[in-house]
């Protein structure tokens, strides 16, 4: 056993602890991979024996074995190898006895795990995929995480912070564009209940599926020429998920409901990837006529806003009210704060409209549909995310990048034969955010580095998700039909032949690269040399030196006297000087050469001197 | 140097070097031979080169350990004993046909060589420094003879036999062109000698050429039938009277050439056991056959 083995073996327990803080606590599989690390660790403590470290190595395995299904992204993946890599690294030191030290343990363990390629490609592209192991008995989410809730109440808010974390990506591949800037409205949620001063998703939460059900058949593909919008969010506490508004999820556990609310099966406390279509036209959510639900209003909470309200509902139609209450509100001194102080209890909306005039995206959109309840306009209150930044990584392909300060909430209203419509009243307000992004220009500029790295980092986050991740068992049975064609029953017999093959071809490259290494660089080169030489029949005698060979030799060729000393001084030298030159491989490997040449041309000239006199 | 040298024991050479390593190796020679083949004359010149004392006992049956170590003498005017040093305490010491001694005054000899000082009567008197034992002995097929034990053997770095000088340096000889041990100048002292052998201790042995002594140290040992196998202190020996050898070459590193040209001298006698062969050297060429010497 060598003393690197206890080392690296804590070394492994440590990155895996890291790899578990990502971890929902909710979900019960994570529950196992915590009570896994810690019983590893326990033991890892208490083991002295060669056996029993033996089972710490395997069960840190293990361990990282289930934290890669728990944690498919690409950062928990990459602490993942690293975990594997240490752990093998380990066992090789307990196996290999003290003989080879960190450097080379590490690089045999390394040359296992891509050993291992060849056999994880295999199993990746072949073997059927299970379901998502985060659709197991999740629990529900856990609280407020984002800048969005499901329920909001502007008025009860004195002081928005600020936060510039993350909070989704968006890429469009195949082709797909983002939409301009004024454009991006990514929504959320669509808050549809209102009691007179508080907005709550009258979504009902789906069910769980019982564990032993079979998941809902997946839906179609894309098809070819169909953009794709590939999203990747930050754990949140909402069962809801963002998406552009139009589109068709392209995931077994998104359900689109009928208010334009993407419903998310998995717990929102885990980061993940979903795909959707990117439809050039809009949704069916858009011509889901109103219910009676976006029409409740508790009367006489706030009077003067019930009256001004009502002078509109004697316009003919929504549209004309819809008109009418923008200019109304353009025309007032509305400005945008992230401080507005709280509203009284009494009669909020109305101190907001005609006292202080003072308020964030929550106040503009709830007062604005509240005004539209009032007269008589089916409405509700969108939250979601507007704007983003979009950027373009070294080499990748974009992304809009999204932040919790994106965070936005609108108004939409039911307009006859047009079906529900954006109306954002935060814009009409002086000194709104997006109006001043838009003023500014697209590109925030000026990037922090640390904020650079990040966004780079994403870039490779995104790529990661979707060549990876994005490998889904559509994909995965198309090239099972693309290989196999009307053969698909003989695919046990593929996969097995496959893992054989590559198990043979990893075997045979280990047995390769372990015989390699023990006959050492110098040594072949000295090795193809006497080759040359026992070609023209001179061989060295048992046990016989180098130099004294190298004597024969220049007895036999005398020309070859000189590359024979400059070879046979330098390899001399490499072996056995207290100080090897550093470039010494390089430098043998010419000399060998060098001392070949020579010999291929003194023969020749040697024969032909014979020929021309026999 | 060994020129000098080779000038008194003509056409010798080979067999000078291999006496010099042994004295910068720090060990002791052992010299087999018949008589009159100019084993006094090395011991003699190298004792002269270094300016070193040089005295000689003759081996005889009834020989005594103290005649060797010197004794505790009684003086009558001081009314003490003081010690009165032996022939041993020399820095180089011939001790002629060694096998003809009992083996009591024997191993009171090689203990002496071991340790690098004499006990008499209780107390320790350290020789002096730098100290060589050249040995010689005659073959085991003369009279009064009694062998050395492999024990003993062991603890001589090598075993040289001179043989019959070439044609052309007998000639020479007979013509007096040679010079006698007498002639030679100094041109060393010993603390030259000191100093040689501490560069000796540095001169650099890398982990192929260990490798190499391994291999051959571990081949000895597997090999049935083919002599004693080589112990440890064999493989020390090995290694200092090839560093020795790669410093008179005038290298800093060791090469399978050293250990090879030292191999005979110091492996023969501690692989056949005292029994030479008819083939002196035999067994340790063979040993070397086995081992790839091109590393």
């Amino acid at each position: 056993m060598s003393r690197a083995a206890a080392p690296l073996q804590w070394l492994t327990m440590g990155l895996l602890a890291v790899g578990l803080l990502g971890l929902s606590p909710t979900l019960s599989l994570s529950l196992l991979a915590f009570g896994l690390a810690v019983l590893t660790a326990l033991k890892l403590r208490e083991a002295r024996s060669l056996e029993e470290r033996r089972v710490v190595a395997l069960l840190q395995l293990v361990g990282a074995g289930l934290l890669a299904a728990l944690r498919p992204e690409l950062g928990p993946s990459l602490l993942q190898g690293l975990a594997i890599l240490m752990a093998l690294a380990g066992l090789l030191a307990l196996e290999l006895g003290a003989g080879p030290d960190w450097k080379a343990l590490l690089r045999r363990s390394l040359q296992v795990l891509v050993a291992a390629l060849p056999i994880a490609l295999v199993l990746f592209l072949l073997l059927p995929r299970l379901m998502p192991f985060s659709n197991f008995g999740a629990g529900q989410g856990m609280g407020a995480m984002t800048g969005l809730s499901d329920s909001m109440e502007p008025g009860s808010i004195a002081r928005l912070a600020v936060s510039r974390e993350a909070a989704a990506r968006v890429a469009f591949p195949l082709g797909g564009a983002p939409p301009a800037l004024e454009q991006r409205y990514w929504r959320v949620l669509v808050h549809e209940r209102f009691d007179g001063r508080r907005w709550r998703s009258a979504a009902p939460r789906l069910p769980r599926p019982p564990a032993g059900q079979p998941t809902p058949p997946p839906p179609p593909p894309a098809t070819p020429g169909e953009g794709i919008q590939l999203w990747l969010i930050e754990p949140s506490g909402l069962s809801a998920v963002p998406w552009s508004g139009a589109g068709r999820p392209l995931s077994a556990d998104l359900t689109l409901q009928r208010s334009g609310e993407l419903q998310n099966r998995a717990p929102g406390s885990q980061r993940r990837v979903y795909a959707l279509t990117q439809a050039a036209d809009q949704g069916d959510w858009r011509t889901e006529p109103p219910r009676p639900i976006d029409l409740v209003l508790p009367r006489g909470e706030n009077p003067r806003l019930e009256a001004l309200a009502t002078t509109w509902g004697r316009l003919g139609s929504n549209r004309e009210r819809l008109d009418a209450a923008g200019s109304w509100f353009r025309g007032q001194p509305f400005r945008y704060t992230l401080e507005p102080g709280a509203l009284p209890r009494q009669a909020p909306l109305d101190h907001f409209l005609f006292e202080t005039r003072l308020g964030f995206c929550g106040h503009y959109a709830s007062a604005f549909t509240t005004l539209m309840r009032a007269a008589g306009v089916p409405a509700r209150v969108v939250s979601g995310y507007r704007g983003g930044q979009w950027v373009q990584p070294v080499g990748g392909s974009g992304y809009v990048d999204l932040r919790q300060a994106d965070a936005h909430a609108w108004s939409e209203v039911w307009l006859e034969g047009e079906g529900w419509q954006r109306v954002d009243p935060t814009a009409w307000a002086d000194g709104d955010s997006l109006a001043r992004t838009l003023a500014a220009g697209a590109d925030r500029a000026g990037i922090p580095p640390w904020d650079w790295l990040q966004q780079q980092w994403w870039g490779l986050d995104i790529a990661w998700a979707r060549w990876w991740l994005g490998y889904d068992s559509e994909q995965q049975q198309a090239l099972v039909r693309r290989l196999l064609g009307d053969h698909r029953h003989l695919l046990g017999l593929v996969v097995l032949l496959a893992v054989a093959l590559s198990l043979a071809a990893s075997l045979g490259g280990l047995g390769w690269l372990g015989r390699r290494r023990s006959g050492d660089p110098l040594r072949l080169e000295l090795e193809r040399t006497l080759r040359a030489f026992a070609r023209q029949g001179m061989a060295p005698q048992a046990g016989e030196t180098l130099p004294v060979f190298a004597q024969r030799l220049a007895q036999r060729w005398p020309g070859l006297a000189g590359p024979l000393d400059d070879f046979v001084g330098h390899y001399q030298r490499q072996r056995f000087a207290s100080t090897p030159s550093r470039m010494g491989r390089r430098q043998a490997r010419r000399l060998g050469r060098v001392l070949r040449r020579s010999l291929r041309t003194g023969n020749r000239s040697k024969e032909a001197v014979q020929r021309e006199h026999p | 140097m060994i020129s000098a040298i080779g000038a008194v024991l003509l056409g010798k050479e080979h067999q000078v070097r291999l006496a010099l390593a042994c004295l910068l190796a720090r060990g002791h020679l052992l010299i087999e031979d018949l008589p009159g083949m100019g084993k006094t004359t090395l011991a003699e010149a190298l004792a002269r080169s270094f300016g070193l004392g040089f005295k000689r006992v003759s081996f005889t049956s009834d020989l005594l350990p103290a005649d060797l170590t010197g004794l505790n003498v009684f003086d009558p005017g001081a009314a003490s004993f003081h010690f009165q040093p032996g022939p041993l305490f020399s820095q180089v010491l011939l001790a002629d046909e060694i096998n003809r001694a009992s083996p009591r005054t024997q191993s009171a000899l090689l203990e002496a060589m071991a340790a690098g000082r004499v006990s008499v009567d209780g107390t320790s008197h350290p020789l002096p420094q730098p100290f060589l034992v050249i040995a010689t002995q005659n073959g085991l097929d003369q009279g009064g003879t009694s062998a050395l034990p492999e024990s003993q053997l062991d603890r001589f770095l090598m075993r040289l036999s001179l043989g019959y000088p070439p044609r052309q340096a007998e000639r020479a000889l007979l013509q007096g062109e040679g010079l006698r041990p007498d002639d030679l100048s100094r041109t060393f002292g010993p603390e030259d000698l000191l100093e040689l052998q501490a560069r000796c201790d540095r001169q650099h042995c890398s982990a192929a050429l260990l490798d190499y002594v391994l291999d051959l140290l571990e081949r000895s040992r597997r090999q049935p039938g083919q002599g004693h196998p080589l112990s440890p202190r064999a493989g020390l020996a090995l290694v200092a009277a090839a560093r020795a050898w790669s410093l008179l070459q005038g290298r800093d590193h060791v090469i399978p050439d050293d250990v090879q040209a030292v191999l005979g001298a110091v492996c023969e006698h501690r692989m056949d056991g005292g029994q030479r062969g008819e083939r002196d050297g035999e067994l340790s060429q063979r040993l070397q056959a086995g081992i790839d010497g091109l590393r």
